[in-house]
Parts: C-alpha cells; structure tokens; sequence
C-alpha cells in the first residue's frame, strides 16, 4: 500500500516547514537624531493551526511587531516569510483585529461582514449563504441590519472577527482586541475565539499584555521584555481546553509568567 | 429621573419649529405696516407684496410691468447657478480630496488657493465682464469661482481627518486603491463633503444676483435691479422671498439627492 503523504508528515514532524517564519527581525525608531531599538532581533516560527499569545508590558514592542506582521509598518532589519514568500504589504492572507472600533460606521453588521468578500465572487448565491454562515458563526443574525453604533463593544469585536475570517486569511493577527471589553464580555468573547478556532482552525497569533488570557488562549506563550524589545522566553502550554482559571496547572503557567515579565 | 420623550408630541413640535420665526416675522411685519410705524415707501404692506408677487409669478406678460417674467427668470437663473456649481463640484471635489491625501499635491496647490480665496469675489466682476461679456458666462464664472472655496477646502479636509485606521483595514482586507476610494475614503469624508456642498450650493446664489446685476435681461437678480432702477420696492421684496425660497429648497433637495444615493450621507450620525 502506498503511503498518503499526510502520514508522512505525521511521523516525522521535522520535515514540514513552518507557515510563518520570522528571522532575526530589527526595528530601529529614528527620533530627533537617536535611535531607539524597539525590535532587537526577533526569532520565532509559527505552524499552521497553532494559537500564539505574544505577552509583553507596555512598550515592549509587541504591537509594532503585530503591525510588521500585517505590513503596515517596515522593518530596518530581517524578514518575515509567509509560506517562504517575503511579506511586503498589508493583505487579506494576513488579516488583523485592532483593538479600537474600526468597522466601517456608514455599513450595517451584515454589510461590514460582507465587505471584504465583495467581487472576490460573482456566485451571489454562495456570496449570500458565506456571510450568513459568518453572522451566524458569531451570533449576530439578529443584528444584521444595526450600525456599528448602536451595537456594544463586544458585538463590534464579533464584527470585526467575522469580516476578516470570512476572508480565511492564512493568520488571524490580532492586537489586544479584547482590552476594551469589561471581564464578562472578555471572557465571553475568548470562549467564542476558542470555539471558532477550534471550527475554523486558523493560524492566529494574539497580542495581550494579561497573563491570564494568554494562558486561557494560547499553545505557545511568547513572553517579550523590553529595551531593547526581545522574546526572552518561549512557553508551550500544554493544559487541556477547556482551562480552569483556578486550578492549580493554570495558576503555575500564570506565575511562572509573571515572574518572566518582570524580570 | 430622565423622563422618557414623548415622540409624537416631539415630532410635532419638530414639525412647526421651522414655522415659527417666519411667522413671527410676518406678524411683527403686518403690525408695524398696519400701524404705520414704518412708511411703505420702505417696506410696503404684506398684501401689496402678495399682489406684486401674483403679477410677477402668474399674470401674463404685457398685462403689468414685471408680470408673467417669473417662469423665465426663475429658469435662467436656475440654469446658472446649477452650471456654475456644477463646474464648483467637478474641479473642487477631486481636487480636494487628492490634496487631502496626498501631501505634494497639497503644498503644490494650497498656498496658491488660499491666496485666491482671499480675493472678494466681486473684485473679479470687472475683469469677468472683459473676459465673457455681459450674459451667462460671466455669472456662471463667478458662482463657479465662489463655490469652488467652500467645496475643495471642505473635501480636503475631510479626506485628511479619515481615520488611517479604517484605511488600514480596507487594505489588510484586500481592498485595491480605487475601491478604498470609493468604498472607504469618500464615505469616511461625507460630513464634510456635504458641509462643502451646502456651503457652495448657498453661496452660489449670492453670485448669481451679483453677476446679473451687470445689466443681463433676465433671472432673479436681474428683476432685482430692475426694480431699483424703477422704483418698485415691492418686486425687490419678491425678488428677494424667491431667491429665500429657491435656496432654501436647492439646500434641501441636495441633502435630499445625497441621502438618496449614499448610504454614508443616508447613516450620518
């Protein structure tokens, strides 16, 4: 019988390449003739399908980092490739949510879903039923036809995850997109990463600067330190989902990371 | 407690506000004419006004001086003013909103403008009237002129304040240039595009009566200086109510047609 090429990749693991590599990454701020390093030398590699928290303070450089990721900001040094190709630009292969309320304010819910599907297909039908599997995905068909504003913040942030994965982007970047939210719509908006992760199984690589939502989301924590800003520590988290905030496996990952931010 | 609105007594109240001044304004009118507080060789009765205003607009013409020219002078100056904003929208719009967004077209061209701007408009008038003559070329340069401030410096700095945010996102999702334009950059910059237009669209008509005091033979100004020369107090008044009218109505059937074909005009806060 002839061997399928996926059991392959399952028995040895090391030949599989990784779907985003960084490689010695620097970023250096020019400001009224000093310089700044804000990335000294970033190194890490992600596989597909993994959950990756970058925690970090603040001005640790783990937004500029996102930002390079996505395109919107060039680096002085190092790459960044995507599926080996070099990233360059801003791209729906790389889709990012921000922190603030970027919908689109003049679009209702469903529009703002839609938005970036548009003349991707000329199937209307399959167009239709894509965005309403997505409002559907994060609850929202009831408020379709709402704007941006007269939704709350959590809802917003529903909307903003439905209008990138529906585009299926490679990686889901995503910049402390819940720090916003009070703690029940925090909790509320992670559970509903999780599931959609666990349905949809992105790449996503999720920018926090709280210890207790990375170690409640991510496969793999990595802690950054600051001046100049570094990986310092590179953590698998290897607790069963659902997490349990108290108990005791999820309290040794939390000190264990606290006690890696502050040094 | 806040109490909650009564909705149906909040809209109708809504509806009579607009009325509200106007009739004040007609009653304080009837009360100083009726008295003879103010002589009517300055400011003739009301239903003289009425009278003058039915000859002008439905008698016809030859029966009375002025009578039956409204349908005219309406049109003409109609037809002016749309053409002249007309010209306002089409340079000051895309202008504007490329030198919102991109800085060298702006250094390029805003001290240049804004040295422009600064010229009344009617300083241009002699100069307008060697250039085209008497007639609608002169009036159409001058309301285009006039317009063309209030739209290009409302669109630049509309298209300046989008938020960058929402750009970035358009372009993390895929979008190319010419739909983040459309789709995103105009519509982020409506609040302001529409100030610009309302404002050009108003200050339209005050050049409009400027350019047809230079002795054309019809629109609205026209009348208007027709009737100083005659002494008919009463037309200037009428000439006056129409043109209040006219552009009360064009501001509202702007708002109207960009609510109608945008959704970001139609969604504004």
């Amino acid at each position: 019988m002839k061997p399928n090429s996926a059991a392959i990749f399952k028995a040895r693991p090391g030949i599989r390449k990784a779907l985003l590599e960084i490689n010695h990454l620097k970023k250096v701020f020019h400001i009224n003739g000093s310089s700044l390093n804000v990335l000294d030398g970033i190194d890490f590699s992600v596989n597909k399908g993994e959950m990756i928290c970058i925690l970090g303070r603040s001005g640790c450089g783990k937004s500029t980092l996102l930002k390079m990721l996505a395109g919107f900001l060039s680096f002085s040094s190092g790459e960044i490739l995507l599926n080996g190709k070099p990233v360059e630009n801003p791209g729906p292969d790389r889709c990012v949510v921000f922190q603030e309320d970027t919908l689109f304010p003049w679009l209702t819910v469903e529009e703002n879903i839609a938005f970036g599907l548009r003349g991707r297909t000329r199937d209307k039908k399959a167009f239709d039923e894509e965005v309403e599997r997505f409002l559907s995905l994060v609850g929202l068909g009831e408020f379709r036809n709402y704007l941006p504003r007269e939704i709350s913040g959590g809802m917003k942030q529903r909307v903003a995850l439905a209008r990138v994965l529906i585009l299926k982007p490679e990686v889901l970047l995503m910049d402390e997109p819940f720090a916003s939210l009070d703690a029940l719509s925090r909790e509320e908006m992670q559970n509903l990463l999780l599931s959609l992760w666990e349905t949809l199984s992105h790449t996503i690589i999720f920018v926090t600067h709280d210890v207790t939502e990375a170690v409640t989301l991510a496969d793999r924590i990595l802690v950054m330190a600051k001046d100049p800003g570094r990986i310092h520590e590179d953590l698998r988290v290897d607790l069963p989902r659902p997490r349990q905030k108290e108990k005791s496996d999820f309290l040794f990952f939390s000190r264990k990371l606290y006690k890696g931010l502050r040094e | 407690m806040i109490k909650e609105k009564n909705t149906k007594l909040h809209n109708s109240v809504f509806q009579i506000l607009p009325w509200v001044i106007p009739a004040v304004f007609m009653l304080v009118w009837i009360i100083v004419s009726e008295t003879g507080l103010i002589p009517t060789y300055l400011l003739p009765h009301p239903v003289e006004i009425g009278k003058a205003g039915y000859t002008y607009i439905f008698r016809n013409p030859g029966d009375a001086p002025f009578a039956g020219r409204f349908l005219n002078d309406a049109g003409a100056s109609l037809m002016r003013v749309g053409s002249g904003f007309a010209f306002a929208v089409i340079f000051g719009l895309p202008l504007g909103v490329i030198s919102g967004r991109l800085a060298l077209v702006r250094k390029l061209v805003s001290t240049t403008i804004n040295a422009l701007r600064a010229v009344p408009g009617i300083s241009w008038l002699p100069l307008a009237m060697i250039w085209f003559g008497i007639g609608i070329k002169t009036t159409v340069f001058l309301v285009a002129l006039a317009a063309f401030f209030p739209v290009y410096l409302n669109a630049a700095a509309g298209a300046k304040q989008v938020n960058p945010l929402l750009l970035q996102a358009g372009a993390m999702m895929g979008v190319n240039r010419l739909r983040g334009t459309f789709a995103i950059l105009l519509p982020g910059a409506m609040p302001q595009i529409r100030t610009g237009l309302r404002l050009g669209l108003g200050i339209s008509w005050a050049y409009l009566v400027l350019g047809e005091l230079t002795g054309v033979p019809n629109g609205l100004g026209a009348v208007i200086m027709d009737a100083r020369m005659l002494g008919r107090i009463d037309i200037i008044v009428v000439g006056i109510i129409i043109i209040a009218v006219m552009g009360r109505a064009g501001d509202q059937l702007l708002k109207t047609s960009l609510k109608f074909c945008f959704k970001s005009a139609r969604r504004m806060p």
